[in-house]
C-alpha cells in the first residue's frame, strides 16, 4: 500500500522496504493495464494467423501473418460485418444528437419556466433515472410489434433516445441553474426571441455538458445488446453486437476468424477513444458521478 | 424568471412534446402492455386466455426465477467486493510517488469499460475455452493438466467464473471516478498525518476512506443498478447455463418470453423484475442517503 514517508536520508531497512513496495506495487498495477489492452494485442496477432496455426498454438506470435481472414470476412456477404457497423453508425448517431438536442431543450424548459404540468414532467423524468430499463426489455417487444415499429432503420432510435434522456436532463437542469438569469433578462431586452437565446446563447454555454451527455450516449448506444436483440430480427438492420453474435453457433471454432471480425467491428470506438481518452474518461466519470 | 420574456404556452408545449412522447411511449406504454398481458395465458399468437392471477401465483412459485433473481444478488456483492473495493487498492497505490506510468493505468484501466459487453463476453469464453482456452494453456505451461477442464460447464464455479469479466470489465472506472474523488482532497491533510507518523494503510483507512466516503456510496449504487440488469455478458458466454445454474433476471424473462414463446408469463416476469429491481436499488440508494447524511458535512 501506500508508503512514502521519507524522501530523502532512508535508513537501509526502509530503503529495501522502499524498493520492495516499488516492485510489488508497480507490477500488480501493471499485470492490471496489460490485461486490460492484452486481449486487443493478441486478438489482433491472432488474427492473423491461419486457423491451423492458432489451433496448434494459441499465444505465439503469427509465422507467415496474413490478412486472409479479414479478406473472408469482408468478402462474404453473408456476415453483413460492414452494414452491421453501418448501421451502428447510424443508430449511434442519430440517437446522440437528438439525446442532446432533446435532452438541452427539456432540461432548460423545465429549470427555467413555470407552466402547468412541470413538476409532473420533472416527476416523470426524475422517474426514469430509477426505473429499471431492463424489465422493459419484452414488453417494449410487444409495444412495437403492435405498433409494428419493430424491424425499420430507426426502430432503436426510439427507446435509444428515450433511455438516455432522463440522464441527459438531470445533468442539464443541473448545469442550466448555475447560469445567471440576467442573461437571458438581458436577452429579451435587446429584442432576441426565446428561441434565440435558447440556441443562440444558452446552448453555447451549456457546452461542456452537452459533450458530456454525448460522450455517455455514444457508448451506452454504440455498445446497446439487449433491447437491439429483441427488436430487430431483420438482419440487414443489425448492429455490431448482434452481428457478433451470429458467430457464437455458426463457426465457434474458428477463432481467428472471429478475431478478425471482433476488431474490424471494434475499430470506430477503439479509436475513438485512444484519440480523445482524456475527455471521454473526464466525461464519462462526470456523467457517472452527478447522475 | 421574467414574464416578458416567458414564452407562450404553445410554443412551450411544441419543444416538449415530441420528447415527451417518445419517452412515454418507450417507458410508461410498456409498463402499462405488460401489466396487461401478464393476466393473460398467450402464446405470441393471437389467441389469449384470460386467466386472472395465475401468473403471477406460478411466478411467486417459481424456483428458477428466484435462483435467477439470488444469481443477481451474488454479482452485486461480488462486483461491490471486486470492483470498488479492488479500485480502492489501486487507487491507494496510484497515489504513492513509488508508482510510475500514471497515465497509462488510467488510459488502460478504463478501456474495457468502453468495450461491448458482448465483446467482453466473447473475449471471456476465449479465455475459459477449453482446447483454445487462455486458461488452460496458462494451467498446461505450468503443469497443472489434471485440473483442465470445460470450465463453463462446472455448475459450481460457473457464477464465479461469470463474475470475474463483469468485475475485471469495470475496475478501471470505478478506479478512475475514485480518483477524481481522491484528487480533490487537500494535500495538507496527507502530508500532516505523514509527519504524525501515519502509514499507507492508516491513511487509507482513517483519512482517505472517510474524505470520499460519498463518491465509494456513488459508486456502490452504480455496483447495484448496474448489477441487477446485468444480460449481455451472460448470454453470450453461457446464456444462463449450464441448466440454470448462472441465469439472472433479465436473461429469464428473455428465455421465457422468446425460447419458450410464453409471451402472458413474460410479462408477468418483466413486472416482477421491475418490483424486485426498483425495491433493491431504490433500498440502496436510501440506505446510501442515511449513511452520507451521518457525515454529510465531512465528505
Amino acid at each position: 500500500m501506500v508508503n512514502n514517508k521519507k524522501k530523502s536520508g532512508l535508513s537501509p531497512a526502509s530503503k529495501i522496504k522502499n524498493s520492495l513496495l516499488y516492485i510489488v506495487m508497480n507490477t500488480i498495477l501493471m499485470v492490471f493495464s496489460l490485461s486490460c489492452i492484452f486481449p486487443l494485442v493478441w486478438m489482433f496477432y491472432s488474427s492473423l494467423k491461419e486457423k491451423r496455426e492458432f489451433n496448434a498454438d494459441i499465444m505465439g506470435l503469427p509465422k507467415s501473418p496474413s490478412f486472409s481472414n479479414y479478406k473472408a470476412i469482408i468478402t462474404n456477404k453473408d456476415y453483413r460485418i460492414f452494414e452491421s457497423v453501418i448501421n451502428s453508425l447510424r443508430t449511434t448517431l442519430i440517437s446522440v444528437i437528438l439525446i442532446v438536442i432533446f435532452g438541452f431543450i427539456v432540461g432548460y424548459i423545465l429549470s427555467r419556466l413555470k407552466f402547468w404540468g412541470n413538476r409532473l414532467l420533472n416527476l416523470i423524468f426524475l422517474m426514469g433515472l430509477l426505473i429499471p430499463i431492463h424489465s422493459l426489455l419484452v414488453p417494449i417487444y410487444t409495444v412495437f410489434l403492435n405498433t409494428n415499429l419493430n424491424n425499420k432503420w430507426f426502430t432503436l432510435i426510439i427507446p435509444y433516445v428515450a433511455f438516455g434522456l432522463p440522464i441527459a436532463i438531470f445533468l442539464v437542469q443541473g448545469f442550466v441553474k448555475g447560469i445567471p438569469i440576467e442573461l437571458e433578462e438581458a436577452a429579451a431586452i435587446d429584442g432576441s426571441s426565446f428561441s434565440r437565446t435558447l440556441f443562440g446563447i444558452i446552448m453555447p454555454i451549456c457546452k461542456p455538458i452537452l459533450s458530456t451527455v454525448a460522450i455517455v450516449q455514444v457508448f451506452s448506444c454504440w455498445n446497446e445488446f439487449s433491447f437491439a436483440l429483441v427488436l430487430m430480427k431483420d438482419r440487414r438492420l443489425w448492429t455490431v453486437p448482434l452481428a457478433m453474435t451470429q458467430f457464437t453457433g455458426q463457426f465457434s471454432s474458428d477463432y481467428t476468424k472471429i478475431m478478425a471480425a471482433m476488431l474490424l467491428t471494434m475499430l470506430p470506438i477503439v479509436v475513438f477513444y485512444f484519440a480523445f481518452s482524456k475527455q471521454i474518461i473526464k466525461g464519462m466519470v462526470a456523467g457517472a458521478v452527478k447522475g | 424568471m421574467l414574464q416578458s420574456i416567458r414564452p407562450k404556452n404553445r410554443v412551450i408545449f411544441a419543444y416538449l412534446v415530441i420528447p415527451v412522447v417518445l419517452y412515454v411511449f418507450s417507458v410508461f406504454v410498456p409498463l402499462m402492455t405488460a401489466g396487461y398481458f401478464s393476466f393473460f395465458e398467450w402464446k405470441g399468437g393471437p389467441n389469449k386466455t384470460f386467466i386472472g392471477l395465475e401468473n403471477y401465483v406460478a411466478l411467486m412459485k417459481d424456483t428458477i426465477f428466484w435462483r435467477s433473481f439470488s444469481h443477481n444478488i451474488y454479482l452485486v456483492i461480488a462486483c461491490i467486493i471486486g470492483q470498488v473495493g479492488i479500485a480502492f487498492v489501486f487507487v491507494m497505490m496510484l497515489s504513492s510517488n513509488l508508482v510510475k506510468l500514471k497515465g497509462i493505468h488510467r488510459t488502460f484501466g478504463f478501456f474495457p469499460s468502453t468495450v461491448a459487453a458482448v465483446s467482453i463476453g466473447f473475449i471471456w469464453t476465449m479465455v475459459y475455452d477449453y482446447k483454445r482456452g487462455i486458461l488452460n494453456w496458462v494451467l498446461k505451461l505450468i503443469g497443472k493438466e489434471d485440473i483442465i477442464k470445460v470450465w463453463l460447464n462446472e455448475s459450481a464455479l460457473v457464477m464465479l467464473l461469470v463474475s470475474i469479466p463483469l468485475i475485471w470489465q469495470f475496475i478501471g472506472y470505478y478506479m478512475v471516478i475514485l480518483l477524481s474523488a481522491t484528487s480533490s482532497i487537500d494535500k495538507e491533510i496527507i502530508e500532516s498525518s505523514q509527519i504524525d507518523g501515519a502509514n499507507g494503510f492508516q491513511r487509507a483507512v482513517h483519512i482517505v476512506l472517510p474524505l470520499i466516503k460519498n463518491t465509494l456510496l456513488v459508486c456502490i449504487t452504480l455496483c447495484i443498478a448496474g448489477n441487477m440488469k446485468v444480460f449481455d455478458h451472460i448470454y453470450v458466454m453461457t446464456s444462463g447455463g449450464p441448466g440454470y445454474d448462472s441465469m439472472v433476471m433479465a436473461l429469464y424473462g428473455y428465455t421465457v418470453s422468446f425460447g419458450q414463446q410464453n409471451m402472458g408469463y413474460g410479462s408477468a416476469i418483466s413486472l416482477g423484475i421491475f418490483v424486485i429491481s426498483l425495491t433493491v436499488i431504490g433500498g440502496g440508494q436510501l440506505l446510501v442517503t442515511l449513511l452520507s447524511k451521518e457525515r454529510g458535512e465531512k465528505a
